[in-house]
């Protein structure tokens, strides 16, 4: 055993927040909240190209693809620095779409995409959801119809967060109506512009855009098909199984900040920090945080040790995410009738950081898997309980 | 990072595992629930045979020189067989107070005979207040003339009542400002005159006792580090004690598993098992997200103190996580056996009893919460 990260590790951390200090603007990260933290907007893409350069969004791929073929651990490390730093690090190309096409992609596809991706220079959009199909992914309809050399694409998205900032569109469509449900789904890449793609904003509480995105008879040419057909849901679940990973980082700035909101702030005299209730929250806080990091690098050692990841990495979903709802509410808790400010107003704390995070935190345990059916996957993959 | 065990520790949690399984079954707990002593020389011996006792202790003193981790390999075997006796008050907690803050005649004289299993070790600590923190010590040690004088009572000294030595928390003060101050540790043979240990009627039939002292006398030599001075190495003891006490934890929430997912996978109603239905799953998934993360919070914790590095956060983060998670998966371990997990004649009622013990041996989460708070600059 050792929980310590080895000198490179320490030091690669060291040079990577070093330079994020430096570049990092107050455009950037006002688009990256505007954002909901995800990669796409133009600031970000400038930030990228710096920052990527140094082989830095894909450090764990291969140096023949953009990579600095080094360990998950690493990798885990530099976008929890980037989720601290409140940089966009929720990437669909870097981080699923690319190790998707480097398994089971054409060499073709590999080459035309991975390079600029590691460079930061293309975005994907997951295009998983349907209105009919979110937990149960696997029953989802739009339907892509073989026509000679190309798939005529029909139907509607919905929840695709990345569409109005990405280039690509990772496309799950139903390309056999008579096989099982699960073995008639095919992924496909679809740049975004293609005639007939129309994307609709869907504004959330935290007041981020996703989007729903219909498809009315788009031309999709069979080269973007990704791997096989019909076997689209299987690498779907299999990515899951190697990216579903949630870095503990963004919501552990925030913590620092009520921390030390709460040192500074007196009531009645003394500083809310001295309190013995909101210490003892505080300290659940720091302590749950500590566990949230634990399942978090469990993953990638799992990862390193050239094993995948299984109900493991729905584990660290459920439980960062569930600290994430936990750590809002404590803030609100700290600021009391303060927590309801917006940023603008000019009595808002933390410049309403709390008030924003905590209407945000609602998605957590929702979006990538639910809570419930992470517990769903716990307990079958985990635990070998039989099927309902 | 690396989450897994080495070889060796692997093999030592094999051996482990294997030995109390055959050695410390349920029907052997349950006896020493009920019996005075609480332990066997029989088995007390062949632990000591397996080089257990003096797993902490230096070769030099006659121990195995093994580390914490391994401590908390074994601990957590320990924990899963629900192990009674006064193996951890020796091994871990005397033992940890003598390597760490006893005189190299201390350690010459006692810890060979610890690890052979020839002497059994305890701490007496908490006294009426019911904590471990340092304000609430306030039995006396006087210095009339050549020798101490100790008298006040203790409460909750596990093993006091089969143990040779005693490690016995004082004051040599009056209680200063800073509570910390004026503390002294003695090392006192339990046959003193003045000593008398009364068993306390407990949930787990562990065996905590009343210990009072009436003028017994201590001499100096016999001081367990510095005069006035205890409370540093009280307060080490009390945080190794505490990861200690969450491996034993961790070690029962496997137990619990293994009890909970057969049953979930055999028992029908409804026409089905009850582990394909979404409630028991939840529950279960529960279970194992409150077990894994114990685990992991333990042997981060374990490894800290393995390596020299600072652990006081990592400590008490791990005992305040650890005794809420393990105390919930066996709350709902309960919930989904239903009512044969109720029946005194299954075992899971062992581990909750066991599991409660330990939640408040060396303080419970809102104890290691604050000190955390202190750690973290609150």
């Amino acid at each position: 055993m050792n929980f310590a990260f080895t000198k490179e590790e320490e030091a690669l951390i060291k040079e990577v927040r070093s330079f994020i200090g430096q570049e990092r603007t107050p455009e950037l990260i006002a688009e990256s909240r505007d954002l909901g933290l995800i990669y796409g907007g133009p600031e970000a893409r400038k930030f990228m190209k710096k920052f990527a350069a140094h082989g830095w969004l894909t450090p764990n791929w291969p140096k023949e693809y953009g990579g600095l073929g080094s360990s998950e651990i690493m990798t885990y490390l530099i976008r929890d620095e980037m989720a601290y730093a409140e940089l966009p690090y929720i990437f669909v190309g870097a981080h699923m779409a690319g190790p998707t096409i480097m398994r089971v992609g054409s060499e073709e596809m590999k080459k035309k995409f991975l390079p600029p991706l590691a460079r930061g220079e293309l975005e994907f959009a997951l295009g998983y959801t349907e209105p009919q199909a979110g937990s149960d992914l696997v029953s989802l309809t739009m339907r892509a119809e073989e026509k000679g050399d190309f798939f005529l694409v029909n139907g509607q998205k919905t929840f695709n967060t990345h569409c109005h900032v990405a280039d690509y569109h990772w496309l799950a469509a139903r390309t056999d109506l008579q096989a099982p449900k699960h073995k008639g789904v095919s992924l496909m890449v679809v740049p975004l512009n293609t005639p007939g793609i129309t994307i609709r904003p869907l504004i959330t509480m935290a007041f981020w855009r996703t989007n729903e995105v219909i498809y009315d008879n788009v031309m999709v040419p069979k080269g973007n098909l990704v791997g096989e057909k019909n076997k689209g849901f299987y690498y779907v679940m299999s990515a899951l199984d190697f990216e579903r990973m949630v870095p503990p980082g963004a919501y552990r700035k925030l913590f620092e900040e009520i921390v030390e909101y709460a040192k500074e702030t007196k009531v009645g005299g003394a500083p809310l920090s001295k309190d013995p209730l909101i210490r003892q929250k505080l300290a659940q806080m720091a302590t749950e945080l500590d566990v949230a990091n634990l399942l978090y690098y469990q993953l990638a050692d799992i990862l390193d040790k050239g094993k995948i990841p299984n109900y493991q990495s729905s584990m660290e979903k459920l439980f960062v995410t569930e600290v994430f709802q936990h750590i809002t509410q404590t803030g609100m808790e700290v600021l009391g009738l303060y927590g309801q400010l917006k940023k603008g107003s000019k009595w808002a704390p933390l410049s309403g950081k709390v008030e924003l995070f905590h209407r945000w935190s609602v998605v957590e345990t929702i979006y990538a898997g639910t809570s419930e059916i992470q517990k769903n996957i716990i307990a079958l993959r985990g635990m070998g309980l039989p099927r309902g | 990072m690396d989450y897994e065990l080495n070889q060796e520790q692997q093999i030592l949690k094999d051996a482990a595992h294997n030995f109390f399984l055959k050695e410390c079954p349920s029907a052997f707990v349950r006896q020493m629930m009920e019996d005075e002593k609480g332990y066997t020389v029989d088995l007390w011996k062949k632990m000591a045979a397996q080089g257990w006792m003096g797993l902490l202790i230096p070769e030099a003193y006659g121990g195995t020189g093994g580390n914490f981790l391994d401590m908390a390999v074994l601990l957590y075997e320990a924990g899963y067989a629900c192990l009674p006796g006064p193996f951890f008050s020796t091994a871990v907690l005397g033992s940890t107070a003598l390597i760490d803050g006893g005189s190299e005649f201390q350690k010459k004289e006692l810890l060979p005979q610890v690890s052979k299993g020839d002497r059994i070790l305890t701490v007496a600590w908490t006294e009426g207040q019911g904590t471990y923190a340092p304000q609430a010590i306030l039995t006396r040690a006087v210095l009339p003339k050549l020798f101490y004088l100790i008298s006040g009572t203790k409460l909750f000294v596990p093993d006091a009542h089969v143990a040779d030595t005693l490690i016995c928390a004082v004051r040599t003060q009056e209680v200063p400002r800073d509570p910390e101050d004026g503390i002294s540790l003695f090392l006192l043979p339990r046959q003193s005159v003045g000593i008398q240990s009364q068993l306390l009627k407990t949930m787990a039939g562990d065996k905590l006792c009343e210990v009072t002292f009436d003028r017994v006398q201590a001499h100096g030599k016999d001081l367990l580090g510095e005069v006035n001075r205890g409370w540093p190495l009280l307060k080490k003891v009390l945080l190794k004690a505490a990861v200690a006490k969450c491996a034993e934890m961790s070690g029962a929430g496997q137990k619990v598993l293994d009890m909970v997912i057969p049953q979930v996978k055999e028992r029908i109603q409804f026409g089905k098992p009850i582990g394909s239905f979404q409630a028991v799953q939840y529950h279960c998934a529960d279970i194992l997200t409150f077990f894994e993360t114990s685990k992991f919070m333990t042997f981060q914790a374990a490894w800290r103190i393995s390596e020299g590095l600072s652990f006081a956060k990592e400590a008490s983060m791990s005992k305040a996580w650890v005794s809420d998670a393990i105390r919930k998966a066996v709350a709902l371990g309960h919930q989904v056996m239903g009512g044969m997990g109720f029946m005194e004649e299954h075992d899971l009622q062992l581990y909750f009893k066991r599991t409660k013990s330990a939640e408040w041996a060396f303080g419970n989460g809102d104890f290691h919460r604050e000190l955390l708070a202190r750690e973290m600059g609150l």
